[in-house]
């Protein structure tokens, strides 16, 4: 396994040191940045068919910290080569504008998130739950299907799903909250739209404690550009957590192409059928306190 | 079912002798035309929507009094009874009698198929050109029914088996193989193995209603296969949508381990 994902980093290293090399294909990403010169085909109820297996593949790949996107360790295990960047672009600081409790406390989860001693510091996917937005899109492949009038988006880690409704109708009620949020989306041209309320409290956006309130509020931006690439940004407000909105940039590709895509499927991922150690390792922090 | 037959025909016997006007009426139910139910672009029936039973089969698929916490039901088993193996009859008794803690339910584990279709929670049903995509409320449970290709090759273990779709007429037709063997019918401890095989039956009967049929196949728990029969409800409510259920992070809340 070390010795698939040590080659992987090499493999990867190597095409983005080919793609940087030469300047015109930069130039060229920027021309259709906008969407605008790709005529997609259409689904039946007229949106641009964006269907198929997508997965983040921007130059901001690593996602174990979201403010410091290449930690050395993780490029090592996960074989993901990254030019180090925040996948925030705004502020351009590349840090999650935290109110100065909210940075004490993500300092404090990422202190001890290799020194388990109470749950809190425990990663949610370690514990089998749901990722929320928008961490679904980097944990591995995503599908996207059209049925008239949705966007569906599945996941295969965990069997996440998202489902975006396009007809205008208004957010469910405050008091309820959902680990995936309340998504309503609409098309711009080839930008697909989606506000995103409703969230919960209980997701975070990396494996080192970055977080939101219930407050949260996200507004997502995709644009295709390209019958293979996906430009997304979301905009994320959380008055109890931040001092002021931030953003986050990623790309995504498709992982699956053309002829392979009609036979390729998401496998089932039951994390917590499977789950072995986790639950009674935070049975024992409980039994006995540090 | 020919009984019911014969009784019917025995009925409108009388009610023709004695008033001959009756008889168009008493056609028309009898044998009521069958829906035509809306298409979807590519001229499939059209099954999109949020649906949920209105059944206590989650609880036991057999006709059962009241239990505390359950509610009393008339079992949706074609005949009531199950044809289990005389080992697995035993099995199952011994399921029953464990069932509060033995339930894979009450780990709050994926309930398997057909089970994650009569858990009292909606559903919704999309359809694309070449798939049926259910997605449940209940722990998020997923099904991609493709329509376009065979199973794959060799058995692969899964929670909710692997799902091929095909049209028979009006009727969605889903064969489901790749079970294992940690999942029950029902909190009553109906059971099977991992050489489980479901054909699932799905046909319009109305605006608002799918019949919904399940045949289980099991050559290695019961003597015969067996079948479910049980209506789909489309909820009604302007606002509907799925919303979470997700047992596992309530039973950490409940026990002081996620705020």
């Amino acid at each position: 396994m070390i010795g698939r994902y040590f080659n992987l980093t090499i493999a990867t290293a190597a095409v983005l040191a080919a793609v940087s090399l030469p300047p015109v294909s930069a130039a060229g990403q920027t021309q259709t940045a906008d969407g605008k010169n790709w005529n997609p085909p259409r689904t039946s109820d007229g949106q641009p068919d964006i269907q198929g297996f997508w997965a983040n593949q921007g130059r901001r790949l690593s996602t174990y910290n979201v403010e410091e996107a290449a930690e050395p360790t993780h490029v090592l295990l996960s074989g993901v080569q990254t030019d180090s960047a925040s996948l925030i672009v705004d502020p351009a600081d590349g840090k999650i504008p935290y109110q100065p409790w909210a940075r004490a406390k993500r300092t404090e989860t990422f202190e001890n998130h290799t020194n388990l001693t109470k749950w809190e510091y425990v990663d949610p996917h370690t514990r089998c739950f749901l990722s929320g937005v928008p961490r679904a899109f980097y944990q591995g492949t995503f599908q996207i299907v059209q049925p008239p009038h949705y966007i569906v988006i599945l996941q295969e880690f965990n069997h996440g799903s998202r489902i975006i409704a396009l007809d205008g109708r208004p957010h469910i009620g405050d008091n309820i909250k959902l680990w995936m949020g309340d998504s309503r989306g609409h098309w711009e041209g080839n930008t697909l739209v989606v506000d995103v309320t409703n969230n919960n409290d209980k997701t975070w956006f990396d494996l080192v404690g970055d977080f939101h309130s219930d407050a949260l509020h996200i507004s997502e931006r995709y644009t295709f550009v390209n019958p293979d690439t996906i430009a997304y940004e979301a905009t994320f407000d959380d008055p109890k957590v931040y001092t002021r909105p931030f953003k986050m940039a990623l790309t995504f590709g498709r992982n699956v192409r053309s002829e392979e895509a009609k036979s390729y499927e998401l496998f089932e991922e039951a994390c917590l059928e499977g789950e072995r150690n986790t639950t009674d390792m935070l049975r024992l922090l409980d039994s006995n306190p540090k | 079912m020919g009984l019911r037959f014969i009784r019917s025909m025995m009925l409108v016997g009388v009610v023709v002798s004695l008033t001959p006007v009756t008889v168009a009426g008493q056609a028309r139910a009898a044998d009521p035309p069958a829906y035509s139910p809306p298409r979807t672009p590519d001229g499939k029936p059209d099954l999109q929507g949020i649906w949920q039973v209105l059944n206590t089969a989650a609880w036991d698929i057999q006709d059962h009094p009241a239990r505390l916490g359950v509610p009393a039901g008339q079992g949706v088993v074609e005949g009531n009874d199950i044809p289990y193996q005389p080992w697995a009859a035993a099995k199952k008794k011994e399921n029953f009698e464990n069932r509060v803690k033995a339930d894979p339910v009450e780990k709050c584990y994926l309930p398997g198929v057909p089970r994650i279709v009569y858990m009292p929670y909606p559903f919704q049903i999309f359809q694309t050109a070449n798939a049926t995509v259910i997605l449940y409320e209940y722990v998020h449970a997923v099904r991609m029914i493709y329509t376009d290709r065979p199973h794959l090759p060799g058995h692969i273990d899964s929670w909710m088996g692997q799902s091929r779709g095909r049209w028979e007429g009006d009727t969605l037709v889903v064969d489901v193989a790749d079970f294992n063997d940690q999942t029950w019918f029902d909190g009553a401890g109906n059971f099977h193995s991992d050489a489980l095989h479901v054909v699932e039956r799905y046909t319009r009967k109305g605006p608002d209603h799918i019949a919904y049929e399940a045949t289980i196949e099991d050559p290695k728990v019961f003597t015969r296969s067996w079948k479910m029969n049980m209506t789909l409800y489309r909820r009604q409510e302007k606002n509907a949508q799925i919303l979470d259920y997700e047992c596992h992070a309530l039973e950490e809340e409940a026990a002081g381990r996620l705020k």
